[in-house]
């Protein structure tokens, strides 16, 4: 019996089977398979849930001290150059396998409930599948080209699940976006990866850091060609995990089903940047001056999302600017040179995100039944209100992550959030006083969300309101109305076990996976770097330990309180008064500090506007030329036109029995 | 000047005439002639007037064509060899030197296979013709022998016979099924192409006759043949203008959009697929192979007539309107990096130029099959009037999904690793200065981000968004039938084939490369730097194009 790492291989296979399986039905007998929901969707479950049991075999192995375990084959070769492809497990790997499977599974699970009245029901489980594979073979690639190809594999599922409802414009206009705006990170990722080559004749994650050292010293590459390709290929995890100003695409993905905004865009594909960030620890670490990089970009990340999370009023635009800010957490913990605790807070973010999304998920599709399939009207939190009532598991699994993510002890948030600002205290204390002051901002918008969509009264049914939202968003009252009588007002209720299930199974690692990494005993930081933390252990001092974490409890519970006051209490209308105080400040915020405005004035209008004038150039100079030419030698004046049948034949005819005559000319001279 | 003692042996010297595998049946010369005569026997077969009869004829005709070049590359071809394999040698008339010399090397074989590859999949494609069925599949079969025959021939002037007699049918199916500017189309093809090939027929005799005695146009002896630098190059120039124009290299393109624009599908899947890639070829036999050391100095032009290509093109094809001419563009844009890796001096990146053919060849008749059969239904190419097509045709919009994903160098299929192969080749190679290959190597991968762009867009455009309720009430939009799901399929099988696992072609050419490669180095050695003095004085700085250091 091989062990479980052995046959890691399969993991992503498994899922990749369904998908292919499943993928090959749509096509060939499209009706059917459509018709065969049930056999579908238990196949794939099925195909996740043994990767599953096979990711949890790998990571028990991993945590009783297996050694890694990597094989390779020559995948391409040419000349003196080989590409060697394979697999790789370590603990790095184990742990986010079991992760990126688990939530995969569950969401897997709860989207039988959420898709159960969707004509595309199978393709969206086929899609899944196919994310799933993509995304446990990113994890397992052992070198930078191959994590290169399920990058873009995992880029594609993001477009083909933004896009899923391709009747909406505002989907296929996002799922573009979100291509696009990757491909500019790939772009450097590419060339960064293909400059590394060049300097160290390896992709491999060790090979690449050994090698760019030797470099270095030997003098082949001096030290800022070196720095530059690190922010090459920086660039890639910017786009993947949204950091500013590569973020833009993230917001606009939430077009796309609900249990894809919490697989991909909350848990799993946005980390896969954190993750290669993780995965080039070697490399990065030889250069404080990228690590600062890093730190800023995630630094101003990190306080971007939550600044202009503090105004949406789209519930799944507000968690989708959360889920920024906490990636910028994330890469402000790699800026610092502690890997281990951006892995830690990308571990507990992903379980109490997932969560949060799916609550909204769950929202949604209940508010669906009052005010129809528009999600202007069934995902903003001017019509919601009250809900708790009506949905109390949806409710409970949302306070609880409410209040994960605000780092209230002893729920997981505290604990890797906790780290992640005690390294940057001791790193970089400017960028900590803005992590510090986030943390204050998260647990006030967190509860913003949470009190207006689920205390107070519920505003569902004004269809004075429903009409001006509508209004407001540039949609046609016409067409609104209509979309209303369509779906004849029901009633809010909690949605079914596929949904509530999930909800209920993410509140466990929500509330208690922190307590792996406290920083006294962190089983987390022993099981991916064991030297490091025995390290932090020794050292850990409890006087520094409840100063810092006191502050950000502190601040945190500032949050709550001012939010408790806003909008459940409603004693002060907070958003009125600082609209009337701060109006720059304000439109700064709802307009998201302009950058989608810019983004849309320069690059989107911008290269349009390139492209037509090359065009114009190409039409009316490149092939004016060549018509000109036309007209001078046939002495025409309308040119090739006046050229028609019968020319051209005879053309072709002449010049063939030139050649045949010069042939038989040379022939007779050359005896 | 060099010793061409000191060369390494030009692909067929030594081993013309003993066969890999000591077979001298004429495989070659079979698979050219058998779909010429099948071509003349289509006049004969009974037909009730509307092809139905005669479109199965032609099937049969094309596939047995396929099965005849698989067998002769089963039979006699050992892709371990860098040599000349299957050669077969006739004289035809000694007294002008002309021979009937037909063989296949690396270079040859891989597109030997496409040619008739994609031309059964584009008669199974005129399944719909209706219009003068019997010279259509005419047409279509005497171009599939002429194109295997461009490919195989081993002679200069038999290869300028054949590139020109290969202009007929292309311009007679253009004329007659084309679109409404057929005729101005059609025109300018053959104007474009038959003036440019002038070129080869004077480089041909130029290299015939040079050095006196018994003219000789057969690629082994013009190899062995030292030709002065400065006859090289002007030999060179001739033939990239020739071959340029049928790539096409930016500025010499603008008669396929128009082609491409009026083309009927199946017509369409021929041009894109092959007579592309006889360009593509054409400069790695004669510029890169016969000429090399001329190529030291117009390599680094190719490069930036690649990038040119790569960016000018894509940006044209993110502007136009109509369908076809989009794609038409995307196609240009793809062959930029043909001319990157046949500029690169590197076996990987000479390696990935030639798979890129191979894979454009692929993926660009799926999209023009695709554009045909949406075009079938929609009865527009303009992008302002589709839009919501996805709710009628959803097997067709996942067709499209893929190919254009394909298109778009995704990994796992074909164009991502021919792509990547030329980049790597030519950033890691040292024949030209650093900063030359950073900024070449930049803009190129601006290509990354535009095409995306315009496909995409595309994509957007023809079926996202509410149903489209203009174009249904005039159309019936039909979801694909199996024949279309069946050729799409079995373009995809071998883009994702290579995608998957590159080495299933890469394999089957890399010993011919890698002499080509070596032989080209080696000339660089000898003549110091691939500087070209015209451009010491150009825009670009001479910085740029510093000579490697040996």
């Amino acid at each position: 019996m091989p062990s479980a790492a052995e046959i890691a291989w399969l993991i992503p296979v498994l899922p990749l089977v369904g998908a292919i399986a499943t993928g090959l039905g749509l096509i060939a007998f499209n009706s059917t398979t459509n018709r065969m929901r049930k056999p579908v969707a238990i196949g794939l479950l099925t195909c996740l849930g043994a990767a599953t049991v096979l990711s949890y075999a790998v990571l028990i192995d991993q945590l009783s001290g297996g050694l890694p375990v990597e094989h390779l084959f020559v995948w391409a070769s040419a000349g003196s150059f080989s590409l060697p492809m394979g697999y790789v497990v370590d603990p790095l790997g184990a742990v986010m396998l079991a992760l990126v499977t688990t939530i995969a599974l569950l969401v897997m699970i709860y989207s039988h409930g959420y898709m159960a009245h969707d004509k595309g029901y199978v393709r969206f489980f086929t899609y899944l599948a196919l994310f799933s594979s993509s995304m446990l073979g990113l994890i397992i690639s052992p070198n930078l080209l191959e994590i290169y190809v399920f990058w873009e594999l995992v880029g594609m599922c993001s477009y083909l699940l933004v896009g899923f409802w391709y009747d909406r414009e505002g989907a296929a206009h996002a799922a573009q976006k979100a291509f696009v705006v990757n491909r500019v990170g790939d772009f450097g990722l590419l060339l960064g990866i293909l400059g590394l080559f060049w300097a160290t004749g390896s992709f491999d994650f060790h090979g690449i850091a050994d090698g760019l050292l030797v470099a270095i010293q030997g003098g082949t590459v001096p030290a800022w060609a070196a720095i530059t390709l690190c922010l090459l290929v920086f660039m890639g995890p910017m786009a993947k995990s949204a950091q500013f100003p590569l973020h833009v695409w993230l917001p606009d993905a939430m077009e796309g089903p609900t249990p894809i905004s919490a697989l991909i865009h909350a848990a799993t594909m946005v980390a896969a940047g954190i993750f290669l960030v993780a995965r080039l620890e070697p490399l990065y670490s030889q250069f404080p001056f990228v690590g600062l990089v890093i730190a800023v970009v995630g630094t101003i990340t990190c306080f971007l999302g939550a600044s202009i999370a503090l105004t949406q009023m789209d519930l799944k635009k507000g968690l989708a600017y959360s889920t920024v800010s906490q990636l910028g957490y994330m890469m402000l913990a790699m800026g610092c040179g502690a890997p281990v605790a951006g892995m830690f807070h990308l571990v507990t973010h992903a379980f109490f995100k997932a969560m949060l999304f799916l609550g909204s998920g769950s929202v949604i599709h209940a508010m669906e039944e009052v005010v129809g399939h528009e999600p202007i009207l069934a995902q903003d939190m001017r019509l919601m209100g009250g809900l708790r009532k009506k949905m109390p598991i949806t409710s409970r699994t949302f306070f609880i992550g409410c209040i994960a993510i605000s780092g209230i002890p002893p729920l997981a948030g505290f604990w890797s959030k906790d780290e992640i600002l005690g390294q940057a205290f001791s790193t970089f204390p400017i960028l900590w006083a803005f992590g510090f002051l986030t943390a204050g901002m998260t647990a006030f918008y967190m509860f913003r969300l949470y009190f207006l969509t689920f205390e107070g009264t519920f505003r569902g049914n004004d269809k004075d309101l429903q009409a001006s939202l509508l209004r407001a968003s540039g949609k046609s009252l016409e067409e609104g109305e209509e979309e209303l009588i369509g779906h004849p007002s029901g009633s809010v209720h909690e949605s079914s076990w596929p949904m509530t299930l999930p909800l209920v199974v993410l509140a466990v690692p929500s509330v208690f996976i922190g307590l792996l990494g406290t920083p006294w005993n962190s089983k987390f930081g022993f099981l991916l770097d064991p030297a490091e933390a025995a390290a932090m252990a020794t050292s850990f001092d409890w006087g520094e330990f409840l100063l810092l974490a006191g502050a950000s409890v502190l601040i945190s519970s500032a949050g709550i309180v001012l939010a408790t006051f806003a909008y459940y209490l409603q004693r002060l209308d907070l958003g009125k008064q600082i609209a009337s105080r701060f109006p720059l400040l304000n439109t700064f915020l709802v307009k998201k500090w302009y950058l989608d405005d810019i983004n849309e004035k320069i690059f989107v209008q911008g290269s349009r506007r390139l492209a037509r004038e090359v065009l114009e150039v190409d039409a009316k100079v490149v092939d004016g030329v060549v018509n000109l030419t036309g007209i001078l030698t046939l002495g025409s004046g309308e040119g090739l036109k006046y050229f028609e049948t019968g020319r051209a034949q005879f053309y072709a005819l002449v010049v063939f029995g030139g050649v045949i005559a010069l042939v038989a000319l040379f022939g007779v001279l050359g005896q | 000047m060099i010793e061409i003692g000191l060369l390494p042996t030009f692909g067929s010297v030594g081993t013309l005439g003993v066969d890999a595998l000591g077979n001298d049946f004429p495989w070659l010369s079979l698979s050219i002639f058998f779909p010429i005569i099948g071509a003349l026997i289509v006049p004969f077969v009974p037909d009730e007037g509307e092809g139905k009869q005669v479109r199965w004829f032609a099937l049969v005709i094309a596939l047995a064509t396929f099965l005849i070049t698989v067998a002769a590359y089963l039979k006699g071809y050992e892709p371990s060899q860098e040599g000349l394999q299957l050669a077969e040698r006739v004289d035809w008339l000694p007294d002008l030197g002309l021979v009937w010399a037909v063989g296949a090397d690396g270079l040859s074989m891989p597109l030997i296979l496409l040619t008739s590859f994609i031309t059964a999949l584009a008669v199974l494609a005129a399944w719909p013709v209706s219009f003068k069925p019997k010279l259509f599949f005419f047409l279509i079969l005497a171009m599939d022998g002429g194109q295997i025959a461009v490919f195989a021939v081993q002679d200069m002037l038999l290869f300028f016979l054949a590139w020109e007699l290969e202009l007929l049918p292309v311009y007679l199916l253009l004329a007659i099924w084309g679109g409404k500017k057929r005729q101005y189309a059609a025109t300018k093809f053959i104007i474009y192409t038959a003036g440019s090939s002038l070129f080869i027929l004077l480089a041909a005799l130029a290299m015939g006759f040079f050095g006196g005695g018994q003219p000789n146009f057969e690629f082994i002896n013009l190899a062995e043949k030292s030709f002065g630098t400065g006859f090289q190059i002007l030999c060179y120039a001739g033939l990239l203008i020739a071959f340029g124009v049928k790539l096409p290299i930016v500025p010499l393109h603008t008669w396929l959009p128009d082609a491409h624009g009026e083309a009927t599908a199946p017509v369409h899947m021929l041009l894109a697929g092959i007579l592309l890639k006889m360009g593509g070829y054409a400069l790695l036999r004669f510029n890169a192979q016969l000429l090399p050391e001329a190529h030291t100095y117009f390599a680094p032009l190719l490069i930036v007539l690649g990038v040119v290509n790569i960016i000018y093109a894509a940006l044209t094809s993110f502007a136009q309107r109509n369908l076809k001419r989009k794609i038409a563009y995307s196609s240009i844009s793809h062959m930029g990096f043909v001319l990157i890796g046949i500029g690169s001096f590197s076996v990987l990146g000479t390696s990935g130029a030639m798979l890129q053919m191979i894979s454009h060849g692929l993926i660009g008749a799926s999209l023009f099959f695709l554009v045909g059969a949406t075009y079938d239904r929609t009865h527009t190419l303009q992008l302002d009037e589709m839009g919501g097509v996805g709710q009628n045709m959803r097997i067709m919009f996942a067709l499209w999904t893929v190919c254009s994903l394909a298109s778009l160098a995704l990994p796992g299929m074909s164009g991502f690793i021919s792509e990547l192969m030329v980049f790597a080749g030519f950033v890691t190679d040292e024949a030209y200065t650093l900063p030359f290959r950073v900024v070449m190597a930049s803009l190129a991968a601006v290509g990354v981000i535009l095409t995306p762009i315009y496909l995409l867009s595309m994509l957007r455009e023809i079926f996202f968004g509410k149903e489209n309720v203009q174009l249904t009430s005039q159309n019936k939009l039909v979801d694909a039938e199996p024949r279309e799901i069946y050729i799409i399929g079995c373009l995809l099988v071998p883009i994702i084939g290579i995608g998957l696992y590159p080495r299933l072609m890469t394999d089957t050419y890399s010993a011919s490369i890698e002499a080509l490669v070596k032989r080209d180095l080696v000339a660089m050695k000898s003549v110091g730097r691939p500087v070209p003095s015209i451009m010491k004085k150009g825009l670009l700085t001479p910085a740029l194009f510093s000579a490697p250091e040996f």
